[in-house]
């Protein structure tokens, strides 16, 4: 009261050192996760970058660049902005400051957790999914405590309704606690291990719901809620048009929860969802551009300004990248194209436009808009800040050309056939990583680039900042009862807008799934619905705009409204999936368990991060099929927790490889991958022959299998022990004779025990040549061995 | 000039219907959609049941797996059909001719020497120098040990791999470091 507030009014002091904070981490985590990500493009180009030690290899360093520049990164940028803007737009203090600080140190611990464990190999083995269970547990908690602390804020609210800012805020912390969640149910077999609940194909349905919509509720929704608050703020001009906002929010928010099977086109997936992937992608084009376009267009009568404003200039370049990539995706989501690009570079190309283009410069344009206000200085130097804006736009272009050209050369080379389509025109795997190799120079050009303007930033912030005295703004409000606007759960949910929305989502549903009869009413229940919509509609005169203005100023069933939205998609794609038995998913192709040695070393192949390089999925392609074998089955991985499909093949599919080659071939390629493919640019993974196999987890991870449902037979720990070291010692003696000398608890015999199992059926390939050591001693042994593979490769 | 810029805005808040309220400063305008976005939502929309109408409604569903397979089948018939038919004497032949054998040489060393060593020496494959033939010595089993692979000693299957043109120049490469048999 001491500044003579009028006795009507009350003072809101905004919590500003929390947004301060969350600046600085962002522009921390920004130059690691970049950092990296330069380090991991230079590997492609330069194997021995990978330094020959474990913890620097590209199979663990890229889930490191990934989180950080996500999570870390984007992260921090997200709070940032959305604890800034909610703050003004609700007119209330943070609810929490206990709950602000717990969230930014708590935030903080988490990244320095993930960047020890990740180059350490403890991951779970799924993209952007990867951090180990405990940390998980972490993350879980701190999402909640930002949830507390956003509703919590709402709840104190003197302004009544929501600006539509605070609807995409809404929806990501919602969505994103229920994607969380549900992607990370696992079992712990140790405090650093475990396996995830689901395997197989429900494993990669469930990851690419969680993978996509990440990228839509993570890297998406927030940044459209800062774009709403701080570009008509730093343009000064009025946001283009309320009904755009409208449409656009719901139609994303309903949307883009579906499109996830988009990431396994034309693999093991099942064709219904294969479809429904590539048409909701589609569908997101327009939606996603009315964001673009209520961005662009709130920028008429200030495009003089963007030639000579730095923040101006990084919001109109942000936008544009994010039109540019939200048409790319869904191009890429058509299965022809897909065809073509997924599993290229083409696809990395992709989400680098939208994460540099979009995400980047978003934050760029939000920290240069925030520095000043935050410590109350004029930016140091404006002319840095351009700088920075044409060294990122070079950047990014460089990388997105580069790639844009491997990903096709990629394409186009692995999937040529010649005569008539019955024999690969590109025969050599290699051929395909060397082709493109100058790309990747030029690629980690471009990340360099753009890396150096970011650091031009951190410069310029810190020469702002650097002793300025700070103090927090606030406001003067009179404070506002409106009782009249409240709308109470019931009215907001039971009205006529949401009833026929949900009756016509209801009746597609039907009519998309539903046989016969049934099938054809529900269409005519479509019709029916949206003609009733519209009569009732033109009888009660518009007032619907009326209903949702109300709805605004009601927090609650906006949030109920906006999580049935959400939950639609979700719920229809991976309920089905999951009810459906093991035996339907088979069909007669189904897995037998892995052999206790083939697992350990199956999750050294997962520690090692394989999966970022090679895929375990051929697709119902020609090329595929030529070079890789029969196309896979959903049944062939149904018993792996987690599955290891992939996303990229910067090497070949393994899915097959087993048997391919003997164990002599996989001992040398192992220790120097040139030695065998000249030209590769594979780490060498020399550790895996002196560091040894620790069978003693085994029981515990046999006995989680168990539980999720993988038929083991009981036995006793020390009889799975003695099993994983009879087969190790079986493929030892192989080795031996043929060359490679090696104790049999060394990692690597683990590791050619699961690549040999690959594309087979039957797990015990070598028990007979155990028997035969037994019976015959050394020489019977090759003999056996022989015998022993000649398992039945599974046929289609 | 500004004078000019200022009209210009006067006639935009003519136009534009403005919403009353303000968020910290920041107000919206309620303009209608634009009416070519509209029609790429809706375009898409009903390409989207058109689509599933087509694909999985009212058409016969078709398994991509066993299309892709049928599709395969041809082809490999129909390269069959074309390719002459292949004989010992044939491959004899292509073996003493010096452009064949470059081209056998070329796929020799891109996906045969990591294991049988640019000199045809053996390591992880066995010699292809010697006289010592593990699985025949015609060069039709030459042939045949290359396009179908032996599983059980771990040499892959190259025939979908390399074809048949190129199995058989690799093959004539190969039988150039032996010598024909004497014409009875």
């Amino acid at each position: 009261m001491e500044t003579g507030i009028r006795s009507d009014r009350v003072r809101i002091d905004y919590n500003d050192k929390i947004v301060r904070q969350f600046c600085v981490a962002t522009l921390i985590w920004g130059v690691v996760g970049m950092l990296v990500g330069v380090l991991i493009a230079t590997q492609l180009a330069f194997w021995q970058l990978n330094f020959g030690t474990s913890w620097a290899t590209f199979g663990r360093l890229r889930p490191l660049h990934t989180n950080a520049v996500i999570f870390a990164f984007v992260g921090n940028m997200m709070f940032a902005g959305v604890y800034y803007s909610t703050q003004r737009l609700v007119k209330a203090r943070l609810a929490s400051d206990f709950l602000s600080t717990i969230h930014f140190w708590g935030w903080q611990l988490i990244i320095v957790a993930a960047a020890i464990t990740l180059p350490l190999g403890l991951t779970r083995g799924k993209e952007y999914a990867e951090l180990i269970w405990p940390i998980n547990i972490a993350v879980a908690l701190i999402w909640v405590v930002f949830g507390v602390n956003f509703f919590g804020t709402l709840r104190r609210r003197q302004e009544q309704t929501l600006y539509v800012a605070i609807w995409f805020y809404i929806a990501t912390i919602i969505t994103v606690a229920v994607l969380y969640i549900v992607n990370h149910l696992q079992i712990p077999t140790s405090w650093t291990h475990a396996y995830p609940i689901f395997g197989g194909i429900q494993d990669a349905l469930v990851q690419w719901w969680y993978g996509h919509n990440a990228v839509a509720f993570f890297l998406t929704t927030p940044m459209l809620g800062i774009m709403y608050y701080f570009v008509p703020k730093a343009a000064g001009r009025p946001v283009y048009s309320y009904r755009l906002s409208i449409v656009h929010f719901w139609s994303i928010v309903f949307l883009y929860i579906w499109a996830g099977p988009h990431h396994l086109l034309n693999t093991a997936l099942p064709n219904w969802l294969q479809s429904l992937g590539m048409i909701f992608s589609l569908m997101l084009w327009a939606p996603s551009w009315g964001g673009m376009l209520n961005g662009l267009l709130t920028l008429r009568g200030v495009w003089n300004r963007v030639r000579t404003e730095p923040v101006l200039q990084f919001f109109a370049a942000a936008i544009t990248f994010y039109g540019m990539a939200t048409f790319e995706g869904p191009l890429l989501s058509i299965k022809s194209v897909n065809a073509l690009s997924h599993y290229t570079d083409w696809t990395i190309g992709h989400v680098h436009s939208a994460a540099l283009g979009w995400n980047g410069f978003l934050t760029a344009g939000m920290v240069y808009w925030l520095v000043p206000r935050l410590w109350k200085r004029e930016l140091h130097s404006p002319a840095a800040a351009q700088m920075h804006f044409w060294l990122g736009m070079v950047g990014i272009l460089l990388y997105v050309a580069a790639m844009w050209v491997s990903g096709i050369t990629q394409g186009l080379m692995l999937s040529a056939t010649k005569e008539g389509g019955s024999v690969l025109a590109n025969p050599n795997f290699l051929d395909a990583v060397t082709s493109t190799r100058w790309l990747m120079h030029l690629r980690a050009t471009g990340g360099f680039l753009y890396l150096c303007g970011f650091l031009l930033m951190g410069w310029n912030v810190f020469r702002t900042a650097y002793g300025a005295e700070v103090r927090d703004s606030y406001i003067e409000v009179v404070p506002t009862k409106s009782a009249e606007r409240a709308l109470g759960l019931c009215l907001g949910l039971f009205n006529a807008p949401v009833l026929y929305s949900l009756g016509l989502i209801i009746f597609a549903l039907g009519w998309g799934t539903l046989d016969g009869l049934p099938s054809g009413l529900c269409l005519w229940g479509m019709i029916a619905t949206v003609m009733g919509a519209f009569l009732h509609q033109e009888l009660t005169g518009g007032r619907w705009s009326d209903w949702y203005d109300r709805l605004l100023a009601n927090a609650l069933p906006f949030s109920v409204l906006t999580t049935i939205a959400v939950l639609i998609g979700g719920v229809s794609q991976i309920l089905p999936t999951i009810l459906m038995s093991k035996e339907r998913i088979t069909e007669g192709a189904g897995q037998e368990p892995y052999s206790p040695l083939q697992l350990y070393g199956r999750d050294l192949y997962v520690k090692e991060g394989c999966y970022n390089c090679h895929s375990q999925m051929i697709r119902t392609l020609a090329g595929d099929v030529l070079r890789y074998g029969p196309y896979s089955k959903a049944g062939e991985s149904v018993y792996d927790h987690p599955f290891q499909w992939g996303s990229k093949r910067t090497g070949p599919d393994l899915a097959r490889v087993g048997s391919k080659y003997p164990n002599v071939w996989h001992y040398h390629h192992m220790r120097d991958p040139r030695q065998i493919s000249p030209g590769s640019t594979m780490p060498s993974y020399a550790w895996l022959l002196t560091e040894r196999s620790e069978f003693e987890v085994l029981p515990a991870r046999i006995g989680v299998q168990r539980r999720l449902g993988v038929p083991y037979e009981a036995s006793s720990d020390a009889s799975i022990i003695a099993d994983a070291q009879k087969e190790a010692e079986a493929i030892a003696a192989d080795l031996a004779v043929t060359g490679a000398p090696v104790a049999a608890d060394r990692q690597i015999v683990a590791l050619i025990a699961y690549l040999q199992r690959l594309g087979k059926v039957t797990a015990h390939p070598v028990v007979a040549v155990a028997e035969a050591i037994k019976s015959e001693g050394g020489d019977g042994v090759k003999a056996a061995s022989v015998e022993a593979s000649k398992v039945e490769t599974y046929v289609p | 000039m500004s004078n000019q810029e200022s009209r210009k805005t006067e006639v935009t808040h003519a136009v534009e219907p403005l919403r009353a309220h303000d968020f910290d400063g920041i107000q919206e305008f309620d303009n209608p959609m634009p009416n070519w976005w509209l029609a790429l939502l809706i375009a898409s929309i009903v390409f989207a049941f058109g689509y599933w109408a087509v694909m999985h409604r009212y058409v016969e569903e078709s398994d991509p797996g066993k299309v892709l397979t049928a599709k395969m089948e041809r082809a490999s018939q129909e390269a069959a059909r074309r390719a002459g038919v292949l004989s010992n004497p044939i491959l004899w032949t292509m073996s003493r001719d010096a452009t064949v054998v470059k081209a056998g040489k070329e796929v020799y060393l891109a996906s045969c020497a990591p294991c049988h060593l640019p000199d045809l020496a053996g390591a992880i494959g066995p010699n292809l120098k010697d006289e010592i033939w593990i699985h025949g010595s015609q060069p039709l089993d030459i042939l045949k040990v290359i396009t179908e692979g032996v599983a059980v000693k771990g040499m892959p299957t190259w025939g979908p791999v390399l074809g048949r043109q190129k199995i058989s120049e690799v093959a004539a490469f190969i039988l150039s470091f032996h010598q024909p048999p004497a014409t009875p």
